[in-house]
């Protein structure tokens, strides 16, 4: 599982869920922190689609830490405040890049937990999929027939 | 004129700040903060939008804090923010494939992925429920997670964007990809003329009323007159940024919600072969404020004479700390200046006029 799609399980998480599976990692291992939570920015960078060029849309509050366990460092980042939901991200990323993390089924559990809620949550969406009929018979109202015009 | 300093009034400034909880006493309810979080979030988005921080339970808390005031509460999200350091930045964020939650175009009766009305106040009566007063929130959150418990799951069909379409047939400049680093208006005084970049930023954290007046102006006849909403996205955006130990792998840090808009205009070419497009883009569900965004962007572009066209008094005057601020300082004492300016006058009206 690469980095990205076990961060966005673990973002999407509950804390619960996260101190559960870092407390499992603590009963074996003692990790350290190197970085203690602490509340910093993160500047957001987009793509505008007339230019195609980059700019700053603003800024979001992120909480940070870094630990090592047994020798492997961990990183978390989080956007809110939740110090102890970060700190057991970082705690839980050192235990893979250590080879001992062993709730592997348990994050895809979870994953397919917040993607059944999220396909819930865009049926709801699309009930408000519409269809106008235009009233005006000579409007162009159809991409396709653009195209074709 | 010039404000001067004064010295003392500390217990009445005391006494003043005090007064302020009186003005709060008025009722023994709490607003909780989480409540103002999630039922005046469109306050909240607009807050955050302002401030130009996304941090939706310190915007909650800020509100709370200054009684509403959407200025008082920016200043305070302004104020903090100048505190914390800033560690990273992020991937360039992919708007295109945004969880969406609302999408409508004006262009177009169909456009590839459908137009979705999503939750939008555009149909309903604007009449007062009085009944919202008894209102039972544990009640209305219980059927809304049954609700949602009963929904089939569905996944969303991808939305290219309506101006890709028109791209591709050469009826909108097709510009390359440029990876410029992005002026930063939070950082770098912007000197005109502007970035692109600077431009941007600053009409997406200024207040949505001056952007809103602006546009509105163009739309009357103090500009282009009146461009077409090609499409209005509003949705979750995923963010990532390098991961700090393998700067080619990416983490992820959470989604924001976005709203996007894209206006199209004349381009004003000679052989009006070209349509021109407006871009807005503001945290939160705050599509009035996207699309007034959209509006000056081209009305900038096209330059002119109007008020919406002129980049410094554009970008400027909208910036919400800025202006209240400014605003504000006419309430510090301006004794001896003034003092002076009445002296000027009394002079000038000589003593038969006394």
């Amino acid at each position: 599982m690469d980095k990205r799609r076990l961060t966005r399980i673990l973002a999407r998480a509950d804390r619960r869920d996260l101190a559960s599976l870092s407390a499992d990692i603590r009963k074996m291992h003692r990790p350290v922190i190197v970085k203690a939570p602490e509340k910093t920015l993160v500047m957001v960078k987009m793509r505008e689609p007339v230019k195609q060029s980059l700019f700053y849309l603003g800024e979001v509050l992120v909480c940070e830490a870094s630990v090592e366990l047994d020798g492997a460092r961990g990183s978390a980042v989080l956007m809110g405040d939740d110090a102890e939901k970060t700190l057991d991200m970082a705690i839980i990323d050192a235990a893979i890049n250590k080879g001992v993390f062993d709730g592997a089924d348990r994050l895809l559990a979870l994953e397919k937990e917040q993607e059944d809620r999220l396909m819930r949550e865009n049926a709801l969406h699309l009930k408000t999929m519409v269809n106008f009929e235009s009233m005006d018979r000579e409007a162009p109202n159809d991409l396709n027939a653009f195209k074709k015009a | 004129m010039a404000y001067a300093a004064v010295s003392g009034g500390r217990e009445a400034i005391e006494e003043s700040i005090k007064l302020l909880e009186y003005y709060k006493s008025g009722t023994d309810k709490d607003i909780e903060t989480e409540a103002v979080e999630n039922k005046l979030s469109l306050l909240v988005d607009r807050v955050m939008s302002e401030a130009g921080l996304y941090a939706k339970t310190y915007a909650a808390l800020a509100l709370k804090q200054c009684e509403g005031a959407p200025e008082e509460a920016v200043f305070l999200l302004r104020a903090y923010r100048s505190t914390l350091a800033r560690n990273y930045y992020t991937r360039p964020a992919d708007t295109e494939n945004m969880r969406i939650v609302r999408r409508i175009s004006a262009a177009f009766k169909d456009i590839s992925g459908g137009q979705i009305l999503g939750a939008t106040y555009d149909y309903t009566h604007r009449l007062i429920r009085f009944d919202i007063d008894r209102e039972h929130p544990a009640a209305l959150q219980r059927h809304m997670r049954e609700l949602l418990a009963a929904q089939k799951p569905e996944k969303l069909a991808p939305c290219p964007r309506v101006s890709d379409e028109l791209k591709k047939e050469g009826l909108i400049d097709n510009c390359s990809q440029s990876d410029e680093a992005p002026h930063d208006v939070t950082v770098h005084m912007t000197k005109f003329p502007a970035t692109r970049s600077a431009r941007l930023q600053t009409l997406s954290r200024a207040d949505s009323g001056f952007i809103s007046g602006l546009a509105y102006s163009a739309l009357r006849g103090f500009g282009q007159v009146h461009p077409t909403v090609g499409e209005l996205r509003c949705g979750y955006v995923e963010l990532c940024v390098p991961y700090l130990f393998d700067e080619n792998e990416s983490i992820c840090i959470g989604e924001i919600l976005i709203t996007e808009a894209e206006c199209f205009n004349d381009a004003g070419d000679r052989d009006c072969l070209k349509l021109a497009v407006g871009y807005g883009a503001v945290f939160g569900r705050n599509e009035n404020k996207a699309i007034a965004m959209a509006v000056i962007d081209r009305e900038l572009d096209a330059g002119g004479r109007y008020p919406a066209q002129n980049e410094e008094f554009v970008l400027m005057h909208g910036d919400s700390l800025e202006m209240n601020g400014f605003i504000s300082h006419l309430k510090l004492p301006h004794y001896v200046t003034f003092q002076s300016k009445l002296d000027a006058v009394r002079k000038s009206r000589g003593p038969k006029d006394v």
